[in-house]
């Protein structure tokens, strides 16, 4: 599924995301969610801004603008991360799209 | 710039900042001491049916209330263990909590009582692996450690429903008196089942309860020290490793640096365990007076933080123990530790005297490798 930046995506009920030592680790709790049950993902500092930000309430459109002027970025650069990382997140399961 | 990163367990950057400082990552909960099976040499086992021990067991509310402060103190990987942990009728209702704070699960089992909504279960929600004891490989073995009729068939029946669902299963065995005549075929049954792990364990601790009839069972189940280095020899993927690390383990230096602390192990540096009725402990061995904890008059982050460092700071006076044990070339390689000397001898500093010829027998052995090895060389 391609996501646009009208839409707003959320973390997953079916994983746990901890922050732990400044590292954001993400636990998957239902199978299926990586390629092994074992595994477990991280999120870099950029990652880590966009993951604070999905409220429930902002669409991806209006995270990249939040990010934009926080990173003081441009916003066609943010928009692109943006949407890289939550197709992504998307495609594991780790997210889900409203 | 890739934002999202997968990390194998092995890799995580916790375990580099353990290396910094002392900080939580994991710990056991022994959900109970009760057990379906009667084996002799175990060191926790009361029978499935004891009212007082079960009486006194963890409810699943206090097992949450623990893993909510461990959890907050950075917990990541906790051991469900017993006793057999499925004896528990809330067993999916405390793995489940478990599981939902985000930490990774591991479960000891026998296997003997794994059926179908436990298979629907780990499938569902897997866990880190689960770890089932092999204690032998034919009915009359098997049965004749369990103590129990019917355990074998029972336990080959949960490890297939394991192994058939696709459930991620590790297998280990006791090497005891009762099954060493079977410990080859026990070691093929293991690694054909569990390719990439199998381990046999030939250390035998006596009990919590110091049960001195159940100690006398559990010394009656003891290797020689020739047959554990005989066991030691045959295995073809361990035995070369303690050769090639023979210098580390064998260190005449050891003889000349002199030190009373008690505990020179890693125990209370990550993690703690917890007994079936809330006594928090540096090792599952500990059970020594002035190193428990109850949990149920106490936090976490209490017994994490205060009370491990007044633990791990422990001191000896005993001269034999100082001049002995804290002073041998081979330490490294002794079963010995404050909490196996509290069990045999209510001492936590009393050198044993089976621990020591175990350790002079591995060291003859290693250091004959490594003298053949060498001169191949």
């Amino acid at each position: 599924m391609e996501l646009t930046l009208e839409q707003i995506i959320v973390p997953s009920e079916d994983i746990v995301a901890r922050l732990i030592e400044d590292d954001l680790i993400i636990v998957p709790l239902v199978a299926g969610i990586g390629d092994a049950d074992d595994e477990l993902y991280t999120l870099n500092e950029t990652g880590k801004a966009i993951w604070s930000l999905l409220d429930g309430e902002k669409t991806l459109g209006s995270i990249a603008e939040e990010l934009s002027r926080e990173f003081n970025a441009a916003p066609g650069e943010i928009e692109q991360d943006l949407l890289g990382l939550a197709g992504e997140l998307l495609l594991r399961n780790i997210v889900v799209a409203r | 710039m890739r934002q999202l990163t997968t990390i194998d367990i092995k890799d995580f950057p916790l375990w580099e900042k353990m290396k910094e400082h002392r900080r939580l990552f994991s710990f056991d909960l022994e959900i109970t001491a009760r057990c379906n099976n009667h084996c002799h040499h175990c060191y926790i086992n009361l029978p499935s049916g004891d009212r007082e021990a079960r009486a006194k067991e963890l409810t699943a509310q206090e097992i949450n209330d623990i893993a909510d402060q461990s959890v907050a103190l950075g917990a990541v990987w906790v051991l469900i263990s017993g006793g057999e942990p499925l004896l528990r009728d809330d067993f999916e209702e405390i793995y489940l909590l478990l599981k939902r704070k985000g930490l990774l699960v591991s479960v000891y089992t026998n296997a003997t009582l794994i059926r179908d909504e436990h298979i629907a279960l780990f499938k569902k929600y897997p866990p880190l692996n689960i770890e089932v004891t092999i204690y032998g490989v034919t009915k009359e073995t098997y049965e004749r450690v369990s103590g129990r009729p019917g355990s074998y068939d029972a336990f080959m029946r949960g490890l297939n429903l394991l192994l058939e669902g696709g459930i991620k299963v590790r297998l280990k065995a006791m090497a005891l008196r009762s099954n060493f005549h079977e410990l080859p075929a026990m070691a093929a049954f293991g690694r054909y089942y569990t390719k990439d792990y199998f381990r046999f364990d030939f250390q035998l601790h006596f009990r919590f309860d110091r049960n001195e009839a159940r100690n006398l069972d559990i010394k009656s189940e003891r290797l020689t020290p020739d047959e554990i280095v005989a066991l030691e020899r045959g295995d073809d993927e361990r035995f070369p490793v303690l050769v090639e690390g023979c210098n580390e383990l064998i260190n005449e230096e050891f003889s000349h640096v002199g030190c009373d602390h008690l505990f020179h192990c890693g125990l209370g540096n990550g993690g703690f365990n917890v007994s079936y009725d809330g006594k928090f402990r540096l090792c599952h061995s500990l059970w020594a007076a002035g190193t428990i904890y109850d949990l149920r008059q106490g936090t976490v982050r209490e017994a994490w933080e205060k009370f491990v460092p007044k633990v791990r700071d422990m001191r000896s006076r005993r001269a034999e123990y100082l001049e002995k044990c804290r002073r041998c070339s081979i330490v490294n390689l002794c079963l010995w530790c404050p909490a196996h000397s509290d069990l045999e001898t209510g001492e936590l500093d009393s050198p044993i005297e089976y621990f020591c010829q175990v350790a002079h027998a591995r060291s003859a052995a290693i250091q004959e490798a490594d003298a053949a090895r060498q001169e191949q060389a």
